[in-house]
Parts: C-alpha cells; sequence; structure tokens
C-alpha cells in the first residue's frame, strides 16, 4: 500500500466525522472525492467520468469496501420508501490509517474542511446535481462555448431531465456564489 | 459462447476497418495461457460478444421498463430504437484502443498535462474520432436514418457529458451490470476450460430492468426481485474469476514480465500517445509485433523470461482478507528477504479487482420497494474486498527465498493459524 492509498483510504473516516450527521452516505463519498480533487486539487488520482447519476469512478467504492474490509469504517443500509441508501461511519480501526495518513490529512485539513462546509447540507440528488454542473462546467471551461451558462443549464437539463430548469438554475446560481464555476 | 451474432450492413463495414481487425491481435487474457493454455482468445470475438449483449440487455430493458424511460427521458420506441444503434456501436468499438495483452500493459500508457495517465477509454474515443468517422458518419444506413456523429460513440465510452441523455445506457459498457463483464466472464471462463465465471445470462437479460430515481435521484439499472439469485450469480461469478483466474500467482508473474519487456521494447519506455499522429503509431502496437520483438531477443531480463518460460515465483502471500496481523508479518517477511524480493503485487491494484457489488433489486409487488442486493443476498451480504498482496522472488532465487519464509513462519506459527505460505509445488 502506498502513501496515496493511504491517504484515500484515511480520507474516508475522516469524511464520515467531519460530516454534521457524524456518518456519510456513498453518494456523498463519492462526490466529496470529486469536489476534493477538482475543486481543491487534492491529489487523489481517481479518473472520474460521467453518468447520469453524476461523476463517479468505481475506484472511491473499491477504496470504500477496502476501508470496511479493513475495519476502518463500518457500512449499514437505511431503507425508505423507492429506494435505500447507505451510512458509513467511522470504525475502531480507522485511528491506525490516520495515523498513517497524517502528513497528507494534516496538508488537505482545510480542503476537507472547507467541501464539509460548503456540500455538507446538501442531500444525495443536490449532489448529483452539482456533481454534474461542475463536471459539465469544467468541459465547457476547456471549449469555452459563448454564453456559457445558457448551455451549462441546457446540458445539465438534458442528462438530468428529472430536475426542472428552475432547479438548475438556482443550484448554478449557489455554485456561482461559492465560486467554483470555471466558465461563467 | 452466444450462438450466432446478427450485424447489419454498417455494423459489419466497421468491423472491416483495419483499427477492428487490429484486435484479433490483441489477446484478451494476455499471458494466461501460460496457466491455463486455451486462454488464446482475442479482444475481437469479444467486441462482437459485448455488442450482442448489450442488445439484449438494452432490449430487456426498453420492454420491461418502458413506462420508467418514457417517464424520466421522455423516450418513444422510435428514441430507443435510435439509441439502441448507437449503443451497439459504443459496445463494438468500445476495445478499440486496448494496447497489446489487453489491461497487462495499461501501465505504460503516458501521462496527459495533467499527469494524469490516460486510460483505454481515452485512446478508444480518440480512435474512433479518427479511424472510425468516416464509415460511421458517411454510412448510408445512418444517413438515411439516425445521424449519428462518431462524437457521439465517443462521448458514450469516454463519459463525456456531450453523450447527454444516453448516459443513462453508460451502465450498460462501464458499471456493475455491463455487457462487457458479462461476456469477458463467460468467454475467459469458457477459454480458460474452468467453470467458474459460468451465471445464468438469460435469467440475466430477463430480469434486468431500469428503476425510478426517487427522492430527487437519477434512475438506475437494477432487477427485478425474481432475478436477484441471477445477480449474486454475476457478483460470485467475477469473485471466482477473481481468484481463480485474473489474480493467479503465475498470470500475475507473466504480467510483471510483460511490463518489464515492454518497459524496455517501447521508445522511452512509453505508449504513444491518443493524440494526433501519435495515434496511428499507437495503432501499429499489436500483440504479434512484441511478440516479433521478443523474437529477436528484446525485453531485455524480462523479455527473456517470457520467451524461455522462466517466470518469477511467488514465496509469500497474505490471505484474501488480511487480518490485523497480516500484512505486518507479510512486511515482516519482506523485510527478512531484502533484495530477494523483486516483486510485490497487491490484489487491490488488479484491473480484475472485485470491490463489493450492490445492485438495486426492485420488488414484484411494490416498484416502490427497492432493497441492495446484500439486502436479498447472505452470500454477497458477507464478500469483503480481496486485499492479498503476494511476494515474488526470481526462480532462481526461489529456494533460498522458501527456506528464509519457512523459518520464519514456524517461529510465527505458534501465534497466528492463518498464514499462506505457498509451497511453490504448482
Amino acid at each position: 500500500m502506498n502513501n496515496r492509498d493511504k491517504a484515500r483510504l484515511g480520507l474516508i473516516p475522516v469524511l464520515a466525522e467531519k460530516h454534521p450527521a457524524g456518518y456519510i452516505g456513498r453518494t456523498a463519498l463519492m462526490k466529496y472525492m470529486y469536489f476534493l480533487q477538482t475543486l481543491r486539487d487534492v491529489p487523489l488520482g481517481y479518473s472520474f467520468s460521467m453518468y447520469s447519476y453524476g461523476p463517479f469512478d468505481s475506484d472511491v467504492l473499491s477504496d470504500l469496501s477496502m476501508a470496511e474490509s479493513l475495519n476502518l469504517v463500518s457500512s449499514t443500509t437505511v431503507s425508505f420508501y423507492g429506494g435505500y441508501g447507505y451510512r458509513i461511519h467511522p470504525a475502531p480501526g480507522a485511528e491506525v490509517v490516520k495515523d498513517e495518513a497524517r502528513e497528507f490529512l494534516t496538508r488537505y485539513k482545510e480542503d476537507v474542511d472547507w467541501v464539509v462546509a460548503e456540500f455538507g447540507n446538501l442531500n444525495s440528488a443536490d449532489l448529483e446535481l452539482a456533481s454534474t454542473i461542475i463536471y459539465v462546467d469544467r468541459e465547457f471551461a476547456e471549449i469555452g462555448p459563448p454564453d456559457a451558462r445558457a448551455h451549462l443549464i441546457s446540458l445539465v437539463n438534458e442528462i438530468k431531465p428529472h430536475f426542472t430548469l428552475e432547479q438548475i438554475e438556482r443550484s448554478v446560481d449557489s455554485l456561482q456564489h461559492k465560486g467554483v464555476l470555471a466558465s461563467i | 459462447m452466444h450462438g450466432f451474432i446478427s450485424l447489419n450492413n454498417w455494423e459489419r463495414e466497421i468491423v472491416d476497418k483495419p483499427a477492428f481487425q487490429r484486435l484479433r491481435r490483441i489477446r484478451q487474457l494476455a499471458w494466461t495461457d501460460q496457466v491455463y493454455p486455451g486462454a488464446m482468445h482475442t479482444r475481437f470475438e469479444h467486441s462482437l460478444g459485448v455488442m450482442h449483449v448489450i442488445s439484449r440487455l438494452y432490449n430487456a430493458i426498453s420492454s420491461r421498463s418502458l413506462d420508467v424511460l418514457r417517464d424520466e427521458f421522455g423516450y418513444t420506441p422510435e428514441g430507443l430504437k435510435r439509441d439502441e444503434q448507437l449503443i451497439r456501436i459504443a459496445a463494438l468499438l468500445h476495445d478499440v484502443g486496448h494496447s497489446p495483452f489487453s489491461h497487462a500493459s495499461e501501465e505504460l500508457f503516458p501521462e496527459n498535462e495533467k499527469g494524469a495517465k490516460f486510460q483505454h477509454e481515452q485512446y478508444s474515443a480518440a480512435i474512433v474520432r479518427t479511424q472510425f468517422r468516416e464509415v460511421i458518419e458517411n454510412h448510408p444506413l445512418n444517413t438515411a436514418n439516425y445521424g449519428f456523429r462518431a462524437e457521439d460513440v465517443a462521448a458514450l465510452l469516454e463519459g463525456s457529458t456531450k453523450a447527454k441523455q444516453t448516459l443513462f445506457w453508460r451502465d450498460l459498457l462501464d458499471g456493475q451490470m455491463d455487457a462487457d463483464r458479462m461476456d469477458y466472464l463467460l468467454r475467459d471462463s469458457h477459454h480458460a476450460g474452468v467453470q467458474y465465471g459460468r451465471f445464468d445470462l438469460n435469467r440475466v437479460s430477463n430480469t434486468i430492468v431500469a428503476i425510478r430515481g426517487t427522492r430527487g435521484r437519477a434512475p438506475r439499472l437494477g432487477f427485478s426481485e425474481g432475478g436477484w439469485h441471477a445477480a449474486e450469480g454475476l457478483v460470485l461469478a467475477r469473485y471466482f474469476m477473481f481468484t481463480q483466474v485474473y489474480f493467479h500467482k503465475t498470470r500475475v508473474a507473466y504480467d510483471i514480465h510483460l511490463k518489464g519487456a515492454l518497459s524496455e521494447i517501447l521508445p522511452r519506455g512509453k505508449f504513444p500517445r491518443p493524440v494526433g499522429g501519435e495515434l496511428d503509431e499507437f495503432l501499429r502496437w499489436d500483440d504479434w509485433r512484441v511478440l516479433g520483438e521478443l523474437h529477436a531477443g528484446r525485453g531485455g531480463e524480462h523479455g527473456k523470461r517470457l520467451v524461455d518460460r522462466n517466470h518469477y515465483r511467488i514465496v509469500f502471500k497474505s490471505p484474501e482478507i488480511p487480518g490485523p496481523g497480516d500484512l505486518p508479518f507479510l512486511e515482516k517477511i519482506k523485510l527478512r528477504l531484502g533484495r530477494l524480493v523483486v516483486a510485490t503485487e497487491e490484489a487491490s491494484k488488479s484491473w480484475y479487482k472485485t470491490g463489493v457489488a450492490d445492485i438495486p433489486i426492485v420488488s414484484d409487488s411494490d416498484p416502490g420497494l427497492v432493497q441492495p442486493l446484500s439486502w436479498y443476498s447472505n452470500v454477497v451480504r458477507s464478500m469483503k474486498a480481496n486485499n492479498q498482496v503476494l511476494l515474488y522472488v526470481r526462480s532462481e532465487d526461489s529456494e533460498k527465498a522458501r527456506s528464509i519464509v519457512r523459518e520464519e513462519v514456524e517461529s510465527e506459527q505458534s501465534r497466528q493459524g492463518t498464514l499462506g505460505f505457498d509451497s511453490g509445488a504448482r
């Protein structure tokens, strides 16, 4: 296990601890990792690509499986009508990996705190939408279409038609207010 | 494998292109034939198989979940027919970006300007945009019926937002229940001569469904309740194939040698990038060319080991799910062996690593009741990620190394009962 592996594993219980709820879900874990890497340049080495549920890299879930296997975190399933979710809690083994990844976790503590502060109040659907907007924004930032805002809202709506244009606009406004959009 | 696979004229012309025919010269499982002699199959037949399987899955979902697709994405029967063709072509071309001997050589892909290593999907997308643009965009079947651009296929393959709502189908190309995995498990199992990768594809493709998004989330692919054992079989097939074929100790050793040999054979030790003229040079690399280089005596020590079948030997391995003391003990042995250890391979780094799949299952009696597969399956609930670590030495050092390992194991055995000492008998 190299230092980057330890850093990725150490980050999982840290994100769970820092979340206001004291745990995080799988969607939140995936999107927080995306935000850390994309918005804060934290060198996690993931390769996110786009799915209808937002940016995704199966390596994040592989790391979660590994963290569970090593007893760094424990997961429980929560059911609700229409679906289910996960609650990922820190487990006793977390302290060992946090210690091994201490230098990384110290260096990027502000970034982790920032992500939890800015996005910790969003539910899974809002995280899917916000991360999709940021992914589209980053693609637009490279090719630069004129009137990027209108294009961005329109494209996000095509990818995620179950959101209304008004919902997408509100989310774009919120992300713009946070200063995380590069194309607008 | 699947009986007859039907292609229309458009697909046949795509298959006839040199960049597709190159897949006949890229083995699916690299040097696995050194363990399982029948595993000589190529990416060519796999690509045809993936196109076939994805059609089966797509049509099953389209007929069983038409209401979900209509409500969530506004699909009409005509729209579904159109996107089926797009997804078939994407499936057909999903592997055209593979380097020689498939995943085994991907570590030698160069890095982009941001320092991230290129991935074979990016090579596939770049090849679609260049080598296949003309045949995709100008074929009469396309111009008269669909109007697809090569970019539509490339965007779907690499997960670009330009794929728009067709991103929903990307899970069939690269996801927990993708056609790629379904084909390679069955195909690899068949050619290797093992039964580990078998699962009930008929049942899988008759119970796969689209599940409505809830609480504002996107819809997902899953299985109807009647198919959860078939889904469980798919997960188990993957687990067994990983432990018995993909992470087989000798197969892993040949991956080490292939990477080592290629790093000497390739200019500057890396494949060309998937940009501009470099892409043409990348496409000139296939298994035949690498084998020619090896036959000519190139590839250094690793090349010679490949030619002589004198592979590294495993001397110690951790359990698949290491306990608290297992990895520290492995590190202790590694320290004791010192320079004798020439490679340390981790299951968690393998391209084929399994992780823990959790597939949505929707109740047959109430479509609002959705549970993960792990809720239904005791076996899946108990599965953990494979974190096995393997230590290798040169064959000429194996006796000396085994003697050292034996000493360490014997001194620890009274305290630890589950150490994995590989006798090297096979």
